[in-house]
């Protein structure tokens, strides 16, 4: 479903320029849960925009479902996020004027259904999170693991094949971030896949696959199974010094 | 969608109260000032006559003695006045000038009232196609011989005779008996383009009478009079021989031809003067303008004026460069809700026509606002200032031009922070709260 060939991204600024991501390969089969870890800084973010189209990249291809969508328009890559792909953020990201259900509404909205469908799709997402009955609340008056819940209910809403969570449940304590993993669970055996960046160890281990990204490559476990595990100690090593930011 | 970012727009115009108000304030003053020196400007700026513009031709005679002014007159003497008449090349032609007198009815209750008269000839009617509700023009026998008939419009009908049909009717003028003969309906030339020099702004006048009892009644000129020569009048009949130029002459002309012939013919009448000892100057002659040039010649629209229009449009334009500047403050603030929006399927140019939908419906309050204003200040300086109705009424118009222009304007100004906005890289705005 999706793939990406030698992905790299660089991020220039003044003084330094920085891969955040290098040679990045990395494909997701329709209906996996991925959960990717790694150090803070190696790119997992920046992968994550670049899987959702949030952002461009300086090299490489990135196919999605079979198409090479390297250089769509804006107004093409503001649909395929609107139909294909939800988005769930470590800070909740709600609209703070907009009540839940108008919140849960937005993508529908960029979308042109009618309001009948808007509405019917804006309880059925809210009764999957458990909060069909706080509708009419603003974010404010929520907690933050229900705020989180709103948000994946915003993300479920138009029905996306592809969800991607950048930190879900770096803001909530564990019982919280326990019942929104579960709640990703039930999603993904729905059909959907997830992409979850987490720092949370124990959440990791529950997703069906583990990678890790370290200085903007992806070191993906599965692969390693079965292995002499000093190896890949080694090889990380190699490419965290090979992968340090460098002055210009 | 539309509805939708009306609706958006709306919460964001209502969750900065005061700072809306400022910008709406700000563009409706912008808006008010222009539409009211633009209102002025076009009310004086208009040519009333319409098609009939090219066919009506003002006189004017140059028949100043020597070292006198270099201007050719807007208006004619008496005698000049009856010595056009002569002239058989012209469709039609008329003398005129301004009177008034005391008005009465046969009622002896009748409080008699004092009104503008205008003394002119039968064809005044048809030429400047004036529209009558009764009757009809006095006869043009009677511009030769006079009679005591008028024609009055549907103002006065109404207060002297309840507005019936008042053909035949009496009333007095300076207490002599007169017949109505027709009732005009309203009729409002705005600038009076016919008689410029009094007042090109000021109210019709409410009686006609044939220009033919002049010298019998001795109407005097209720109008501006000008004279080069420092003659000694002692009576009416003395003033009518005078040098004075107090009467307004058009000739109508309906061909090119016709107003060459009636051209020649006009300097051939002031040769003759010449050889009479009149019209001294070398530069003597005779000239016709049509509506326009007459509209210009009188300089209806003062040159200040034209600088106002310029003026308020520039203040316009501070009041908008202003208003981007909030507009952008405001916009940037909510960078991170666009970040959201742009991630969960917004198109940069969804984004754009959500934040020009919001400018523009700030532009239509300040358009209704700005209209407010001006209105408010046409009519004080209706009554501060005695400028005629005319003048200051606000054009019908202007009720669209007015929300138009602040739209427009406010569109232009939105413009640039609603591209900043829909620009937002929206990775940068996502990652933390
Ligand atoms: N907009 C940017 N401009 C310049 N450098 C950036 C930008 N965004 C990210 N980077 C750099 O790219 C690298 C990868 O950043 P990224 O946010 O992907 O890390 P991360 O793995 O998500 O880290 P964390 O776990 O702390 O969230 C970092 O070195 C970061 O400084
Ligand atoms: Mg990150």
């Amino acid at each position: 479903m999706l793939a990406m060939k030698n992905v790299s991204k660089i991020f220039k600024t003044d003084l330094v320029e920085t891969h955040a991501l290098r040679d990045f390969n990395l494909e997701v089969n329709e209906g996996e849960f991925v959960a990717v870890t790694g150090p803070s800084g190696s790119g997992k973010t920046t992968f994550l925009n670049i899987a959702g189209l949030l952002e461009g990249f300086t090299q490489g291809d990135y196919f999605l479902d079979g198409v090479n969508i390297s250089n769509v328009s804006d107004n093409k890559s503001a649909a395929i996020r609107n139909e294909k792909i939800g988005f769930i953020f470590q800070g909740f990201n709600l609209i703070s004027d907009l009540n839940l259900a108008e919140n849960v509404e937005v993508p529908l909205r960029y979308r042109g259904f009618n309001a009948k469908e808007r509405q019917r799709r804006v309880i059925e997402a809210l009764e999957q999170v458990g909060l069909a009955a706080r509708m009419k609340h603003l974010p404010s008056q929520l907690s933050g693991g229900q705020q989180q819940r709103v948000a994946i209910a915003r993300a479920l809403a138009g029905k996306p094949r592809f969800l991607l969570a950048d930190e879900p449940t770096g803001n909530l304590d564990s019982l919280m971030a326990r019942q929104v993993m579960a709640l990703l669970e039930n999603i993904n055996q729905a059909g959907t896949t997830i992409i979850m960046v987490t720092h949370d160890g124990d959440l990791a281990r529950r997703a069906q696959r583990n990678i890790q990204i370290v200085d903007g490559q992806v070191c993906d476990f599965s692969l390693y199974q079965g292995q002499d595990l000093s190896a890949t100690k080694e090889a990380h090593q190699q490419v965290n010094i090979a992968n340090k930011p460098v002055a210009v | 969608m539309f509805f939708y970012y009306m609706d958006l727009g709306w919460r964001s115009i209502k969750k900065t109260p005061y700072l809306s108000l400022l910008m709406v304030l700000a563009i409706s003053i912008g808006i008010g000032i222009t539409i009211t020196t633009f209102n002025v400007y076009q009310q004086m700026n208009t040519n009333p006559a319409g098609e009939r513009s090219t066919q009506l031709f003002a006189v004017q005679l140059m028949s100043q003695g020597k070292d006198t002014w270099p201007d050719i007159n807007a208006q004619i003497t008496y005698q000049d006045a009856m010595n056009l008449r002569q002239s058989t090349i012209p469709t039609r032609q008329i003398a005129m000038y301004k009177t008034g007198a005391a008005v009465q009815t046969g009622d002896a209750n009748f409080q008699p009232m004092l009104e503008n008269i205008r003394a002119t000839d039968s064809d005044f009617f048809d030429l400047f196609s004036v529209p009558f509700i009764y009757g009809a023009p006095w006869d043009k026998s009677i511009d030769v011989d006079a009679a005591y008939q008028v024609v009055i419009d549907a103002d006065l009908n109404q207060r002297l005779f309840k507005g019936e049909n008042s053909v035949g009717r009496e009333l007095y003028l300076n207490q002599m008996p007169y017949q109505v003969v027709g009732v005009i309906a309203d009729w409002h030339q705005s600038p009076k383009y016919y008689d410029l020099n009094n007042g090109p702004f000021s109210d019709p006048e409410s009686i006609y009478v044939p220009l033919s009892l002049a010298p019998i009644e001795e109407f005097e000129s209720w109008g501006n009079n000008q004279s080069w020569n420092t003659e000694n009048i002692r009576n009416y009949q003395e003033g009518l021989h005078s040098e004075t130029h107090w009467l307004q002459y058009w000739v109508e002309l309906e061909s090119e031809q016709q107003v060459q012939d009636y051209q020649a013919w006009l300097q051939a009448y002031v040769k003759q003067q010449q050889g009479l000892g009149r019209f001294e100057r070398d530069d003597a002659r005779g000239e016709v303008s049509d509506v326009q040039a007459w509209l210009d010649f009188n300089k209806v629209v003062p040159e200040d004026n034209k600088i106002l229009v310029g003026l308020s449009v520039l203040f316009l334009v501070v009041c908008l460069v202003n208003m981007l500047g909030l507009l952008l403050a405001k916009f940037l603030k909510r960078a991170p809700e666009v970040g959201v929006r742009r991630a969960i399927g917004a198109s940069r140019l969804q984004i754009f026509a959500q934040y020009m939908i919001e400018v523009a419906m700030i532009g239509a309050a300040g358009g209704v606002f700005g209209l407010l204003w001006a209105w408010m200040a046409l009519s004080l300086l209706t009554s501060r200032f005695k400028l005629g109705e005319a003048l200051t009424q606000l054009d019908l118009s202007m009720w669209i031009f007015a929300p138009m222009i602040a739209i427009v304007s406010t569109l232009l100004a939105g413009m640039y922070p609603a591209w900043r906005i829909c620009r937002t890289q929206p990775s940068i705005y996502l990652k933390s709260q």
